[in-house]
């Protein structure tokens, strides 16, 4: 008969193996144990308490354990016990993995704590050789490290080192002393427009601190493709754009360092989600393939980088996690808002829509999911506007109008109106068509062809051109992408929104001006930086990134303009005017 | 049956509005009626699609509009030109134009803009479509013996091929041949003197204008 572990105090019984290695048969069972150093009995993290049965002796592994950490009596390491017999355990909670919420768009998605990076701590006899820790592969640096510490160490008893480790198998680095407690990795949201930088700690798995600013690239071109552009058959630009953008980085690095007292040694991963030329360019890789038919990129996915090479301030030694590549046009900033959203776990029709620069579309139909880009323009950040700016202070990003025409604005910070961003953008446009002064064409009706808004600020007729182009850009998107699925709007169960507008859309004005399709507003949800969220579970936990990638390569990417009806499509969009 | 200022107001109208069942009716009326086609052309419709392109220039009219009042136009046309005697169908045939979206660029909303208004404005287009190769622009010109080559380029990468185009022509002793004419969103007139073009639209009305300069001078 099978052994049985009963789990005190609930009295929960988990079915094992005879032999079976108790660790394994817990996580098996559903236990969330911490298995941390991958089952090697170094890291100490999975002590269980046998407070029923007889266990089998502990092995050399758990024995130099109890030595040098003093396990406690009765504790035994999960990873090393093979199960002989039934067995009553109490688990305490310091063994168990955390469950780190992850926020989108107000929800909480939990996340086990279980980083690619982690270090574990050693204390040991001086001389022992390096070799005898167990199934971890040493980089040449790390094995000169280890080398150093011992050295160092000789003739005065314990040596105390920690390895950091990638992927519970390969050391990139040991450093002298216990610094397991210090370990912090970058989400990076690498946008056209803006580049948000979050300092997560991977110990605990909570945000340290964040830091947002415009992407140094600006200077080349607002959009993906004047960047493209600028960089193309041009190997010293392109390398200018690279440089461009990672002093953007580093400088946002710089300040969130020294806010929180983190040393860039101490930051040992970076997840980058970007779209397909902005990680291209991050990279330094040509963005050639990208300017010209096919339209196909050097790269989808690839293996982390060493830190060192992306010129990062960070642990040169440390990693660069790149989220991988739906298409060309379909980046990994899509796969981490993806993974960050859920929709692949949602039942039924739903779609993604991220409204950036780019304005990414992604249909998940039963289990089946496509994406599609358009290209949207600015105008959704603010840009490219008259009187347009980025969501920043004194920026109109709410406004309604009352039947007399007057306007009521919400600016950032509270600050009287400086500019309009875009969602303040889509607020006024409904506004203006509700009351008469805009015509369903875009006309301003006015004879000045101004919206005059406040003191010194007015929307010209081009400003409204350009957020019917944009709109018509993703509604073009949203059909075709449908259409080809052989779905109605009505078929839809739900709207997940993400992007640039974060969480202050309007989502009835949005439907208003015919940008959104009409979906009561239970079905629609506002998901802000989904991105960022992304990249921060891509940093956190294992898992997700595997199924981050995962995900990359089973979305079908599929190219909208090469369809014979997108004009057609596309020109009946530019009106303003709800979905029928 | 003289054509009333009433019936050329109407005319000039359903270019306006973009109607183009009301043009084609119009245009089937003048003929069923006995009226001359050239005097409806000329004073009816062709002042329809001059007010069309001052509404696009003040921002009065966008995509849509001026979409619709090319294809109104274009349907007119279909009607009268057969009517037209043959010298002057001639004399009011602008050209031929070969008009195409260059290589490695599949954009082609301006481009056919420019070919509805082209036609709107009495040009023949034999329009290549996108992501057209140098070989295929001149083979269709010389087919065609067309007057002016029209290559429309999206992004800055592909605007090259324009250039390319012009050496080909040159290459061959064919440059002139034929007027070249570009535009789309990154090419400017600077652009279009380096690479020697004989003429540059900023937007489709304005390609047409050039068109037009172009075809005079022929």
């Amino acid at each position: 008969m099978s052994p049985r572990l009963i789990l005190q105090p609930e009295g929960r019984e988990v079915v094992c193996g005879e032999g079976e290695i108790l660790g394994q048969a817990l996580v098996r069972g559903g236990v969330p144990l911490n298995l941390y150093c991958g089952g090697r009995g170094i890291c100490g993290k999975c002590q269980v308490e046998v407070v029923g049965g007889t266990p089998p002796d502990e092995d050399a592994s758990e024995r130099r354990l109890r030595e040098t950490r003093n396990l406690p009596v009765g504790s035994r390491l999960a990873c090393r016990l093979a199960v002989r017999g039934d067995l009553s355990l109490r688990l305490p909670s310091s063994s168990l993995l955390p469950q780190m919420p992850i926020l989108v768009g107000g929800k909480s998605r939990p996340v086990v704590l279980d980083p690619a990076l982690k270090k574990i701590a050693f204390r040991t006899e001086a001389g022992r050789p390096p070799s005898s820790w167990e199934g971890l592969a040493f980089s040449p640096r790390a094995e000169a490290s280890l080398a150093r510490a011992f050295s160092s160490a000789s003739g005065s008893g314990d040596v105390l080192f920690t390895a950091v480790v990638y992927d519970e198998g390969e050391v990139l680095e040991v450093e002298p002393g216990d610094t397991s407690g210090r370990l912090f990795g970058l989400a990076i949201d690498l946008g056209t427009t803006t580049v948000v930088v979050e300092l997560v700690d991977l110990v605990s798995g909570k945000t340290a601190g964040t830091a947002a600013g415009l992407n140094g690239q600006s200077s080349f071109g607002a959009d993906v493709v004047s960047r493209i552009n600028a960089a193309f058959g041009n190997p010293p630009r392109l390398e200018e754009l690279r440089a461009a953008v990672v002093r953007t980085l580093n400088d946002l690095i710089r300040e969130l360092l020294g806010r929180l007292a983190v040393a860039p040694e101490e930051v040992g991963e970076a997840v980058v989600a970007g779209n397909t030329a902005m990680n291209h360019l991050f990279l330094g890789v040509s963005v050639d393939g990208l300017a010209v038919a096919p339209f196909e990129g050097a790269f989808l996915d690839r293996p982390p980088l060493a830190a060192g090479s992306t010129g990062l301030r960070m642990n040169p030694n440390g990693l660069v996690f790149i989220s991988p590549n739906i298409g060309s046009f379909v980046g990994g900033d899509i796969t981490a808002g993806l993974v960050a959203s859920g929709l692949e776990d949602l039942p039924g029709r739903h779609l993604f829509i991220d409204l950036g620069t780019n304005g990414e579309i992604v249909l998940n139909n039963g289990g089946r999911m496509t994406a599609a880009s358009t290209a949207a323009g600015p105008a959704f950040e603010g840009m490219a506007l008259s009187c347009g700016m980025l969501a920043l202070p004194g920026a109109v990003y709410k406004a309604s109008s009352d039947p007399s025409g007057r306007w009521a604005f919400e600016t950032i910070g509270g600050l009287p109106p400086r500019g309009v961003c875009g969602t303040g953008l889509i607020d006024i446009v409904a506004g203006a068509l509700s009351t008469g002064r805009l015509s369903s064409g875009g006309q301003i009706l006015d004879p000045s062809r101004r919206l005059a808004l406040a003191e010194g600020l007015a929307l010209a007729q081009q400003d409204i051109r350009e957020l019917q182009l944009a709109s018509a850009a993703v509604k073009t998107g949203i059909r075709m992408l449908l259409e080809a699925e052989g779905l109605a709007v009505s078929d839809l169960d739900g709207v997940l929104v993400a992007g640039a507008f974060g969480t202050s859309l309007n989502a009835a004005n949005a439907v208003r001006i015919g940008l959104l399709p009409r979906i009561d507003g239970r079905r629609l949800t506002l998901l802000g930086n989904a991105s960022l969220s992304g990249a921060r579970a891509f940093l956190l936990s294992r898992a997700v990134r595997r199924r981050g990638q995962a995900l990359a390569r089973g979305v079908r990417h599929s190219s909208l303009a090469k369809s014979p009806d997108f004009q057609a499509k596309f020109i009946d969009a530019l009106e303003f005017k709800q979905w029928t | 049956m003289d054509l009333t200022l009433q019936s050329m107001a109407q005319m000039a109208q359903s270019i306006i509005d973009g109607d183009k069942d009301a043009a084609l009716r119009l245009a089937r009326d003048v003929l069923s009626g006995g009226g001359d086609p050239q005097t409806a052309v000329e004073e009816g419709f062709i002042p329809g699609i001059q007010k069309v392109g001052a509404l696009w220039e003040s921002g009065d009219y966008f995509l849509p509009e001026l979409l619709a009042s090319a294809e109104a136009m274009k349907a007119a046309m279909s009607v009268l030109r057969p009517a037209l005697a043959a010298g002057r169908a001639a004399a009011l045939s602008q050209g031929k134009v070969v008009l195409g979206t260059v290589e490695g660029d599949i954009h082609d909303i301006g481009k056919n803009l420019v070919a509805a208004l082209l036609s709107a404005n009495g040009f023949e287009v034999i329009d290549l479509g996108a992501d057209v190769t140098i070989e295929r622009f001149i083979v269709a010109a010389e087919e065609s013996g067309a007057d002016i080559i029209g290559l429309s380029a999206l992004l800055t990468t592909t605007m090259l091929g324009q250039r390319r185009l012009i050496d080909e022509l040159n290459r061959r002793g064919l440059r002139a041949k034929y007027a070249v004419l570009v535009g789309g969103a990154p090419v400017t007139q600077k652009w279009a003197d380096e690479i020697g073009a004989d003429g540059y639209g900023e937007n489709a009305l304005a390609a047409v204008r050039a068109a037009k300069t172009l075809a005079g001078r022929r």
